[in-house]
């Protein structure tokens, strides 16, 4: 674990394949995967089995190694992953023992340590929308309300109170009634709108995000209400509790499944898209098969249909699915010319996109099959695709065929050089150096422009640095969790990308190229989507029994060393603290005392530390 | 967990309350049969639908089928070892773990494979394994019932109550550079004097002497000041502009293809004219004519010549007083005749270069104060009618604010002169603290300032004296370098004291330090025209 290999070569295998043109760069890691192995660096083989998304390898490594702790190690950096793994009996002989890895696969451990950092920072104490706005700061505009209440203000401060108390377990507006007895939640739930009390009952699986245990228990009684915008606002709940989270039991799927046919609209896409949310990745074929049925149903409402597609994007994500696409070619076929006019068809392409994310070539058979869509919907099925599929690849030729359709002039009424704007970002975003040119690429877009194009450019740079304070725009959420959490897709030294995260981030994304009729309107819920992409930007260590330990730590500004001769500094301008600590973006952690041994070369999230035994350490 | 029985929570549902009773006790690892034993008397006191259900028990206890022991997690919480008569329905399973939890089986939501556990499934197609885990979902928490008065959202009031909660009237769509008109209106909008005045106007109000675009124009501006008062959303004001268009058809220029932006100076001068005209009561008498009560002002002019140290008087009566300023005249005094209820003051950032036949605009700065003293500028006579009155003030806010306050006014007063920056018979001719410009605009450049005035020599003796101190309620700035472009936009002051900024259809709450921060100078926004309110006593 501790042999030369690292030092001579850390990280060297996975940062240099950047630099190499496709197809050379897949044969690179290959090559450096062999390597690890060989050399016992199975935490960062494991990364590279992540990278080439290949189950195989993810289980030949856990296979050759006996060292259970180790095993541990990888199962937090898979849940990281968001990856859905079923751990066999191969991987591990004992129950007891797999039942542990599957617990921390399942990431039934993150709300606690989750909650353990909020702690540790001291940011446990609830939060109100007034302390975000900073209403004391502006007096003008403070008292001007208060005597009514304005649905609209309302449904944002919903927003707010649940994406800055995402994963707390308590806040101000909804949870608070469990201890008063005035009932101030059930108060707030119903001083939204329609649709606005969805969002309010939804904002209560944000705030108790992670939590399932406590937290379905809490939507619970919203599932008895007799108003149906607050039953599919719970049921929404349920999903976003459990997202990132599986439990043996599927909670989620049992509660959720016998509304998916109701007959309240509403309700059918609360219900769905909370299946969505909570099974992201997972691949359920359960999902697939009812949720089919809904798309070849020609009675299915539109908009039931359209996020029973994205739902099914987001499960499958990056599966190829060659059913599931059929289904939503299906349906954008067999829909009228009024429906494919629709702003809300526009996702069915981001949908089927989603089956392709970040699978390049294997879009194509799809891509030919949309040439034969309606002209309405047939260059933006195109453009989306296209970006979808190689979404983080940095294929520079995509990015240049993306900037050619933004350099066309359009004919009235077409609409695929959003898509086209935010393919540019989706692909570049994968290195420094394609993003820093995309960055620049999309100020020319912003100056020269048509306004369709110029209207996806702050979308485009969001993505691009999201959470990173290097553009403004991407700071939209810096009050997201408190400042705990990040909405990056990237993870392990920006090395690997969570195709959830990014499968959730795209979604709302695309949402948003048309605010009016999407967030802005009636399904501002979409925004919870969001939530896929959610996670802490921590760094926990635990030691030997997954019990958080503190130790020093140097986190400063990451540095780029492949190539460099010895052994250069990989961070700079650091500081040191101890466990748990928060690494902002760009950040890279390194162990400051040689008293432990980290399981994992990349710290970030939770990392296992085994004592080491050769310590000079005094301390 | 209390294992009372008798104290369990069954004043829930009592229809299934007994039943209860004695499911609960299957939930404790003892042979069922050994309970039987012991509580005899729970059967013979239940309900029919007990017994049946004892019955059944009994039945089961007799073939002694499998009975997996399984653990339920709830919440946190975690029950080992809860025992499943797999012959009975599940119902029996929910009421043991109502028993345990105070769930009531109704709500309780029981993840087994393949969904929820309903109450008639049959145990055995559920394989339901020895030692597995099992997870409850549901409270015993009151379900959320909606409150029987919903509150009522501001969006779904009609319009005019929306504007009271809102606090600030509609903003004005800008029709094509129509910043100018719309600024001015809403500065004028702020004077509810003239408000009140336009709403007595009617329709055949008209006396013969007015034309027929005047006549028509006072109507317009009439409608349109009582839409801004009953919306919330923003107003069109095309039927007033295309009257002011036909009234004046200088604001009707085009150049390439669109409206020429206007000077809004302009558009306020011909506006107050036509108002002037248009809102005269019948008996045509000097004194009720209220734009003139209102904004009429009376000056008296002295020129003095330096070469022939000739002096002359001027009296005048206008609706706006300019006071140019030009190399050949040293000296101009502006004196105010009559007590005024509002001030207007223009600075006049425009002026015509002549050397490049260009409109130019002055960038300098020009501050302006909240509380404005104009007793420097007022001639002997106002003077004197001042003085009781400001005594009066002075001794009222002496009351108001407590004894300390007496020297920060007096230091007030002290400091007023000097940021207005002239008194009225010193050399340098314009009274705002404009120093002189560039060479290339030494003169013309001066400040000239315009007192639209608002006179109250009816009001005065109604509604309180004047006393020489006004308060500032309104701004127009412009934005912008040059004379031809830009932005103008209005400030005002609501009735609540809060500052409103009207950038066209879009009202923005300002604070008031950043009125004062319109002084100009820069690229911001600076003041063209500023509307004193007079405070009286």
């Amino acid at each position: 674990m501790v042999g030369p290999f690292k030092n001579w070569g850390l990280g060297e295998g996975e940062e240099g394949a950047g630099y190499l043109p496709s197809a050379d760069d897949l044969l690179a890691l290959d090559i450096a995967f062999t390597i690890y192995t060989k050399f016992e660096d199975y935490a960062s083989a494991l990364r590279i089995a992540l990278f080439l998304d290949n189950t195989q390898y993810v289980r030949q490594i856990y296979t050759s190694t006996e060292d259970l702790l180790l095993k541990k190690q990888f199962s937090y950096i898979i849940a990281r992953h968001g990856l859905v793994l079923e751990l066999d009996e191969d991987i591990a002989p004992d129950d007891d023992d797999r039942e542990a890895l599957q617990e921390i696969v399942n990431n039934v451990k993150l709300s606690e340590g989750y909650l353990a950092l909020a702690r540790d920072i001291e940011v446990m104490e609830p939060k109100s929308p007034e302390d975000i706005y900073k209403v004391h700061l502006i007096d003008g505009r403070a008292s001007a309300s208060s005597s009514l209440d304005s649905a609209r203000q309302n449904l944002a401060a919903t927003f707010v109170n649940a994406f800055v108390n995402a994963g707390f377990g308590q806040d101000k507006l909804m949870t608070v009634s469990s201890e008063s007895s005035s009932g101030a939640s059930g108060n707030w739930l119903f001083k939204n709108k329609e649709h606005g009390k969805a969002s309010a009952a939804a904002s209560l699986g944000m705030i108790l995000l992670w939590d399932v245990d406590s937290g379905l228990s809490q939507i619970d009684k919203y599932l008895h209400s007799n108003d149906n915008h607050v039953v599919a606002g719970a049921l929404l709940g349920v999903g976003i509790v459990n997202c990132g989270v599986k439990n043996d039991c599927d909670p989620a799927l049992a509660l959720l499944i016998d509304y998916i046919n109701k007959d309240d609209t509403i309700i059918r896409i609360g219900a769905i898209l909370g299946l969505g949310i909570a099974y992201a990745g997972s691949q359920k074929d359960e999902l697939r098969i009812r949720l089919s049925l809904i798309l070849g149903d020609p009675k299915t409402p539109l908009e039931v249909l359209v996020f029973s597609a994205i739902t099914l994007g987001l499960v499958f994500v990056g599966s190829c699915n060659e059913e599931i696409a059929q289904s939503i070619i299906l349906a954008l076929m067999e829909r009228s010319d009024a429906e494919l006019g629709e702003p809300l068809t526009r996702l069915l392409p981001v949908a089927l996109g989603l089956l392709y994310l970040g699978k390049q070539d294997n879009v194509e058979a799809t891509a030919e099959v949309s040439k034969t869509f309606n002209d309405k919907i047939r260059k933006y099925a195109d453009v989306t695709l296209l970006s979808l599929a190689y979404a983080g690849t940095g294929n520079v030729l995509k990015v240049q065929k993306l900037l050619g359709y933004c350099a066309q002039h359009l004919e009235k009424g077409e609409t695929y050089q959003g898509p086209a704007v935010l393919g540019i970002a989706l692909i570049a975003m994968a290195e420094e150096l394609g993003l820093d040119m995309a960055i620049r690429s999309l100020e020319h877009l912003l100056q020269y422009g048509e306004q369709n194009i110029r209207r996806a450019v702050p979308l485009a740079l969001g993505i691009l640095c999201i959470s990173n304070p290097k553009v403004r725009i991407a700071q939209g959420l810096v009050h997201l969790g408190k400042g705990l959490l990040t909405l990056s897709p990237y993870h392990s030294d920006r090395f690997l990308l969570s195709p959830t995260a990014l499968a959730g981030l795209v979604t709302v994304l695309h949402a948003c190229l048309d605010m009016k009729s999407t967030i802005l309107g009636k399904y501002h819920y979409m925004l919870y989507i969001l939530v896929l992409a959610m996670q802490p930007r921590m760094l926990m260590t635990v030691d030997e029994n997954l019990k958080p330990i503190s130790v020093p730590v140097r986190v400063g500004q990451a540095v780029d060393v492949v190539g460099q001769a010895g052994r250069p500094k990989t961070i700079t301008g650091f500081q040191t603290h101890s466990t748990p600590v928060l690494l902002a973006a760009g950040d890279r952690a390194e162990l400051a005392t040689d008293k432990y041994i980290p399981l994992s070369s990349v710290l970030e999230g939770f990392v296992i530390l085994k004592e080491n035994p050769d310590s000079h350490d005094d301390r | 967990m209390s294992i009372d029985v008798w104290g369990a929570p069954d004043s829930f549902l009592p229809s299934i309350a007994d039943s209860l009773l004695f499911w609960f006790l299957l939930s404790r690892p003892r042979k069922p049969s050994s309970l039987l034993s012991h509580y005899p008397s729970s059967f013979s006191s239940s309900s029919s639908s007990s017994t049946a259900a004892a019955q059944r028990f009994e039945d089961s206890s007799c073939d002694s089928s499998s009975m997996p022991t399984v653990s339920v997690k709830w919440q946190k919480e975690v029950f080992p070892s809860v025992e499943i008569d797999t012959s009975q329905p599940p119902l029996v399973f929910k009421c043991q773990l109502y028993a345990l939890t105070g769930v009531p089986p109704e709500r309780q939501k029981i993840m087994v494979k393949g969904g929820l556990l309903k109450d008639d499934a049959d145990w055995a197609t559920l394989g339901v394994k020895e030692g597995q885990k099992l997870m409850m979902m549901g409270t015993a928490d009151e379900i959320v019932k909606a409150p029987e008065k919903g509150p009522v959202f501001m969006e779904d009031l009609p319009e005019e109550e929306q504007v009271v909660a809102v606090g600030h009237s509609a903003g004005l769509y800008n029709l094509g550079n129509t910043c100018y008109m719309n600024s001015t209106l809403q500065c004028l909008h702020s004077v509810p004097e003239l408000k009140s005045a336009l709403l007595s106007y009617t329709n055949s109000g008209r006396n013969n002497e007015l034309d027929q675009y005047s006549h028509l124009l006072t109507v317009a501006t009439r409608d349109l000041f009582g839409e801004l008062d009953r919306n919330v959303r923003p107003v069109a004001p095309l039927q007033f502009l295309s009257i002011l268009r036909k009234k004046y058809p200088q604001f009707a220029q085009q150049h390439n293809g669109g409206y020429m932006q206007q000077d809004a100076e302009e558009c306020w001068t011909q506006l107050m004219y036509t108002l002037s005209q248009s809102l005269r009561s019948s008996d045509s008498s000097e004194a009720s004519a209220t734009v003139k009560a209102l904004f009429g002002v009376g000056l008296v002019n002295r020129v003095y010549c330096a070469e022939s140290s000739e002096e002359s008087f001027e009296n005048e009566s206008v609706y706006a007083l300019k006071c140019h300023i030009s190399q050949d005249i040293n000296h101009l005094h502006e004196g105010l005749r009559r007590g005024l209820k509002y001030l207007t003051v223009q600075f006049v950032r425009f002026f015509w270069k002549r050397e490049s036949n260009q409109k130019a605009k002055i960038l300098r700065k020009v501050d302006y104060p909240l509380e404005l003293d104009v007793y420097e500028f007022c001639s002997d006579e106002l003077r004197q009618k001042l003085q009781t009155p400001r005594q009066t003030l002075r001794e009222l806010e002496n009351v108001k604010l407590g004894l300390k306050v007496e020297d920060k006014k007096k230091e007030h007063e002290v400091n007023m002169p000097t940021s207005e920056g002239s008194s009225n018979d010193s050399t340098e001719p314009s009274s705002m603290a404009l120093d002189k410009g560039d060479d290339t605009y030494q003169f013309r450049s001066k400040l000239l300032i315009l007192f639209a005035l608002m006179s109250t020599a009816v009001s005065s003796e109604d509604k309180g004296q004047l006393t020489g101190i006004y308060d500032l309620v309104a701004v127009l700035t412009h934005k912008g370098r040059s004379a031809d472009s830009g932005h103008y936009v209005a400030w005002v002051k609501q009735e609540n004291g809060k500052w409103i900024q009207y950038d066209d259809d879009n009202p923005i709450p300002q604070r008031e330090e950043d009125i004062t921060k319109l002084s100009g100078g820069g690229d911001w926004h600076m003041a063209y025209i500023c509307v004193y309110k007079a405070r009286v006593v």
